[in-house]
């Protein structure tokens, strides 16, 4: 949470975070780097730029591949939320390892000739046949763009002055980057490599992530919808939100309207309370967090929230919608009118300890 | 947020990691590095051998014959057998034109070696002692190119300078800009076609009347491509006289 812009607010498990991911990205291109001249020594050995510019080329993919992956594992399963937590930090040192792939190409295959670097291999005479003319290094260079376009604006004084809905939809065009990088291999270093294993391995990758996707994605579908309660004039229109015991002290059910925001339902104690499930931060979803020292906390980046009034506690200043709740026999229902972010509601309460 | 020493159930960046998590951290990270580490690894094990290549970039070395200026700069050294014939490049993507006042001399060239399966082409050094004059008059005697007929070759256009040792590898997808930008620098271009077992043949890609190919000339380089041409052999050296607006994509 943030009160003031600082470059980035270390914490241990941020150092820890990002010492593992640099030594992470070492041991990749180290991996690529030891096993390459392995392979070909002596007088045999791939030219060293261009070793180390395909090293670095197949750990950006990978990191790629887990940067995507975070996301949906974590929605899967708790457990991976760690990894989740940051993440942005990985996607800039993949941002890194992807501009020093294309440094190499760009002085290696461009420089040392009659021609501008950069314009050299984006701008190549034509190629006429297919598939090999199709032009992957603009795949790879607008990928690379993309990334630093996310890169350049990872930081929360971004979200805060893009607002969360437009630095989001920027951030969203990591898909597009993605589908790009895998033009940009397909078409380019494919062309040349003859072994099954790259198709392979490729497949493997684009499946996975689809599949995870997919599974995180039918995970929110089948979410019921939440039908309106049948309970007279009173509470017309409000959302039956399940049974007070099936939710469980500190946690939260999300509910689904017919429109609108997932309302995230918790409870703390015999309090019951309903806030908006997107996070102010970066759209985390609340209602698989907790509430931690009184607060909704986000699960994704720790991000709190007071239950009552959907406030983050004194110096913060972050927002969300509340919502009303009563409880009705031993049921809980919200009122799917969202209030303004930040607005007081009572918490509705169990019976004999207060009024809903 | 002040950190605390209870478990707080889920995972918050600045409070301490739950028990259940750590553990699972503690599997996961490990299996996460060997699985990249082995992936990059298998990527590099399967990639497609750069060929024998020797590019001797830290041994200046100085060579004897004659030069030619056609159809690109390149030196006839004499030896026990045939002619071999050695072309001349410049440092970086470009052809040696100080070289053409030179033609029929016989000089003394300082340079670079590059060789690949027995053929040679010489990287001129920057400084004008690169090749001096060992003559005054040209050469009378001029090597007779012996006609082979008409062929039709499937391969790849490539440079001569990154195929024989600047470049590992030197050909294919990820070299073609470079590989254009080589021969609109006026290294000589070759065509590198393989026999069924991967054995390169080269053919050092000249006009219909024999003279060198304008730098700009040639479409299709670093594609498959099929050239037919009249087959010509000059010393050790094939040579394929080609229309260039012949060269066909495969």
């Amino acid at each position: 949470m943030s009160v003031n812009y600082r470059w980035v607010q270390w914490n241990r498990h941020k150092r820890v975070y990002d010492a593992t991911a640099v030594g992470a990205i070492a041991l990749f291109i180290g991996a690529f780097v030891i096993v390459g001249s392995v392979v070909y020594p002596g007088e045999r050995a791939l030219s060293g730029p261009i070793l180390l510019l395909r090293a670095f080329g197949v750990t950006a993919l990978l990191l790629l591949h887990i940067v995507l992956a975070i996301g949906p594992l974590a929605r899967l399963d708790r457990r991976f939320l760690p990894l989740l937590y940051n993440r942005r930090h990985l996607g800039v040192m993949l941002f890194f390892v992807a501009l020093g792939h294309a440094a190499l190409v760009f002085l290696f295959y461009g420089g040392f000739g009659n021609r501008n670097p950069i314009m050299a291999v984006l701008a190549p005479d034509r190629a006429l046949s297919w598939p090999s003319g199709l032009p992957y290094e603009k795949f790879g260079f607008v990928a690379l763009m993309i990334l630093f376009a996310m890169a350049a604006t990872s930081h929360d004084f971004w979200l805060k002055n893009l607002t969360p809905r437009v630095w989001k939809s920027l951030h969203m065009l990591v898909y597009v980057a993605y589908a790009l990088l895998i033009a940009h291999v397909v078409f380019g270093a494919m062309q040349s490599e003859r072994s099954v294993l790259y198709p392979v391995l490729l497949s493997a990758g684009v499946i996975g992530l689809g599949s995870l996707h997919l599974l995180a994605g039918l995970r929110e579908v089948s979410r019921p919808r939440n039908a309106e309660a049948q309970l007279g004039v009173e509470l017309a229109g409000w959302i039956d939100a399940g049974r007070t015991d099936a939710i469980e002290d500190g946690r939260a059910t999300v509910v689904c309207p017919g429109s609108g925001e997932r309302i995230a339902v918790f409870r703390d104690g015999d309090a019951f309370s309903a806030v908006s499930n997107v996070c102010a931060h970066q759209g985390g979803p609340l209602g698989e967090g907790a509430i931690v020292d009184g607060c909704i906390t986000c699960p994704w980046h720790g991000y709190q929230y007071r239950a009552a009034d959907g406030q983050s506690p004194p110096p913060y200043t972050e927002k969300i919608p509340t919502y009303e709740v009563r409880i009705a026999g031993e049921r809980v229902y919200v009122n799917p009118s969202a209030n303004a972010p930040g607005t007081p509601v009572e918490p509705a309460r169990l019976e004999g300890k207060g009024d809903g | 947020m002040a950190e605390q020493d209870r478990d707080s159930g889920i995972y918050v960046g600045y409070l301490p990691t739950p028990a259940r998590d750590k553990r699972f951290l503690r599997v996961l990270i490990p299996v996460l590095l060997w699985l990249g580490a082995i992936t990059t690894g298998l990527v590099a094990w399967r990639m497609q051998d750069p060929g024998t290549g020797v590019w001797n970039i830290s041994n200046e070395q100085t060579w004897e014959g004659v030069l030619r200026a056609d159809p690109y700069p390149l030196l006839e050294i004499d030896g026990a057998g045939e002619t071999e014939i050695v072309l001349l490049v410049e440092m970086g993507k470009f052809g040696p034109e100080r070289a053409r006042a030179f033609d029929g001399r016989r000089v003394e060239v300082t340079g670079f070696e590059l060789e690949r399966d027995g053929r040679r082409i010489f990287e001129l050094v920057p400084e004008d002692r690169a090749i001096s004059a060992l003559s005054d008059a040209p050469e009378t005697q001029t090597l007779v190119s012996a006609q082979l007929g008409a062929v039709t070759l499937r391969g790849e256009i490539m440079d001569s300078k990154c195929f024989l040792g600047a470049m590992k590898p030197g050909e294919g997808q990820g070299h073609r800009a470079c590989a254009i930008l080589c021969i609109r620098g006026g290294i000589p271009p070759m065509l590198v076609t393989r026999d069924a077992s991967g054995n390169a043949s080269y053919y050092l890609l000249v006009g219909t009347d024999g003279a060198g190919l304008a730098p700009d000339a040639l479409d299709r380089i670093g594609e498959p491509a099929e050239i037919s041409g009249e087959l010509t052999r000059r010393g050790d050296l094939m040579m394929l006289m080609i229309d260039p607006g012949s060269v066909r994509g495969i």
